[in-house]
């Protein structure tokens, strides 16, 4: 039993990792419909942005160890840079071909994600080798029965929670949150109201990419190892994730990433494999039971 | 002078010529019928003055603006509140946030508060299904609701697409009646109608239109008893 508790610490950390990346799939998707391939590598940018701002700040460092606001600093600059990255690429690459086949958007966001990857890649400074990820967050344990859990793994999930709460509270009851809704549904009639639905776009993607920003602190704060490669896996987990919530709908990209975490999770303590697999498992489960995953219903509430 | 002047305008979809050079006018607190057959270009027209699709070539001037280049979401800040074909009401949000959506531009609030008392004076049966999804509403609650919205942008001219498509004769009698207490409240209004009849009714000029040109133009009442309107649009 207290194994199994164990476990479910780790998978609900790593689910709220996922359901993270997986909101920003879902509202790109609901209020563009096309699936941004680019989505993972925003995480990646923002874990690798935090580093290099977190050694930009090494100054501020007492007795080896960030003091909070700095770290505050350091994670906020480091979501705000990627989210102006998120809206720029939306700018450039996918807002001209806003009304073209959708394939062409999709090949545009490969092309996107294997620029992400590779730029960084690419600059001497960076270049294609793991990188440590600083260690930001205080790391004391907590023993709880037979369960140990760390002050870090309980600032990530609360503060992810957190996040995702106040997310669908702006998406539910605000203004703005409506007027995301109704550009999802329909532009044209959105243009007819007055909405300007390019900034509203802009918005979605900029909210997307800070999500994914927050999502590579946090998973690079439990794995600390940053490369150019890891928002390709962790955005295809959370996709998934995405997609057997409900894509389109946030509670859904919400519920899919702390499935997935947690059964990934415990699956792998059966047997490492079977917890690479698991989540396509419950993808083609979830979709043959209910094609449009578990809260994605034909259009009703979708963001 | 008049409010909103159409001049030689083109607009084309890829290769086709869906409008090719129509010329209209209309004055303030007019109500003006379009009508023509199906693929005549008549929400082609509505659409290109909203902004939604971009002319080829020629002007349309609302008061004093030139709206051709200008996007759409600005256009509705002009006055010019559009009621599209099939109503495009926002049908997982409810009738009130549908209704508040119309008033995204309004910074007036008791102004807004003004015009959402004016709906549901016109249609009580909004204000009764206020918390409902859009979607759940029949055929005749959702052109309230598109109606309603339109009203809250609180617009100057109002562009209605087919109001009585699909409707029971009694909604669309309903609906009529609330689209000429718009008008004198003093809101003009473009109205686009298949049922000639009631568009010529409740017009006072009209313009028929037949792939992509005006053929005829004139008061509504002498249109009613042209022998060519009579034999091609009121089926007698
Ligand atoms: N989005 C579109 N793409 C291509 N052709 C269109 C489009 N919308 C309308 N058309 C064509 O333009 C012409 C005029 O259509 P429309 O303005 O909808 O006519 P009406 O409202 O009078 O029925 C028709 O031939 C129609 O097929
Ligand atoms: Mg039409």
């Amino acid at each position: 039993m207290t194994t199994f508790l164990q476990f479910l610490v780790y998978g609900v950390q790593l689910g709220s990792v996922y359901a993270l990346l997986a909101l920003g799939y879902s509202m790109v998707y609901g209020i563009v419909r096309m699936i941004n391939m680019a989505h993972g590598d925003f995480l990646m940018i923002g874990a690798l942005s935090a580093i290099f701002i977190a050694m930009g700040f090494s100054g501020f460092m007492v007795d080896g160890r960030y003091p909070f606001y700095i770290v505050l600093a350091i994670i906020l600059s480091a979501m705000i840079l990627t989210g102006l990255l998120g809206v720029l690429v939306e700018k450039i690459a996918y807002k001209p071909l806003r009304d073209r086949p959708r394939m062409s958007s999709l090949i545009t966001a490969v092309g996107v994600s294997m620029f992400l990857q590779n730029f960084p890649r690419a600059l001497p400074f960076i270049g294609p080798q793991p990188r440590p990820f600083p260690q930001l967050f205080p790391l004391i344990q907590f023993r709880l029965g037979g369960v140990v859990v760390t002050s870090t793994q309980i600032i990530l999930i609360v503060v992810s929670i957190i996040l995702m709460i106040s997310l669908d509270a702006i998406v539910q009851k605000t203004k703005f949150g409506a007027q995301i809704r109704a550009v999802s549904f329909d532009k044209d009639a959105s243009l007819l109201m007055g909405i300007d639905t390019n900034r509203v776009i802009s918005y979605t993607f900029l909210i997307g990419a800070v999500l994914a920003a927050a999502s590579g602190i946090f998973y690079a704060s439990i794995y600390p190892q940053v490369d150019v490669y890891m928002g390709s896996w962790l955005g295809t987990k959370s996709f998934i994730a995405a997609v057997i919530g409900g894509i389109g709908s946030i509670r859904g990209a919400i519920l899919g990433g702390f499935i997935l975490g947690i059964t990934e999770i415990l699956a792998t303590s059966i047997n490492s494999n079977l917890g690479y697999g698991i989540g396509f498992v419950i993808l083609i489960v979830i979709l043959l039971i209910k094609p449009a995953g578990i809260l994605g219903k034909t259009e009703i509430d979708k963001v | 002078m008049a409010m909103l002047e159409v001049k030689d305008l083109q607009v084309s979809y890829g290769a086709i010529a869906a409008v090719r050079g129509v010329s209209f006018d209309l004055n303030q607190g007019e109500i003006i019928a379009l009508i023509g057959a199906n693929g005549a270009g008549k929400s082609t027209i509505l659409r290109t003055i909203s902004g939604l699709v971009k002319s080829k070539s020629g002007s349309i001037r609302f008061a004093d603006k030139e709206l051709t280049k200008t996007p759409a979401h600005k256009i509705v800040a002009l006055g010019i509140a559009h009621v599209p074909e099939g109503r495009h009401v926002f049908s997982g949000l409810t009738v009130l946030e549908n209704l508040k959506l119309g008033a995204t531009l309004q910074n007036d609030e008791a102004r807004k508060e003004e015009n959402l008392k004016r709906v549901f004076s016109m249609f009580p049966r909004l204000e009764e299904r206020i918390t409902q999804k859009a979607g759940t509403l029949s055929g005749g609650e959702q052109q309230m609701l598109a109606l309603g919205r339109a009203i809250m942008t609180d617009g100057k001219l109002m562009l209605l697409d087919e109001p009585s498509m699909g409707l029971a004769p009694i909604i669309v009698e309903e609906i009529f009646e609330n689209i000429l207490r718009i008008n004198k409240n003093g809101t003009s209004i473009l109205l686009i109608e298949q049922n000639a009849n009631l568009a010529l009714a409740v017009s006072s000029r009209a313009y028929v239109l037949e792939n992509g040109i005006i053929t005829i133009e004139g008061d509504s009442k002498e249109l009613l008893v042209d022998e060519r309107v009579k034999n091609a649009y009121l089926g007698a």
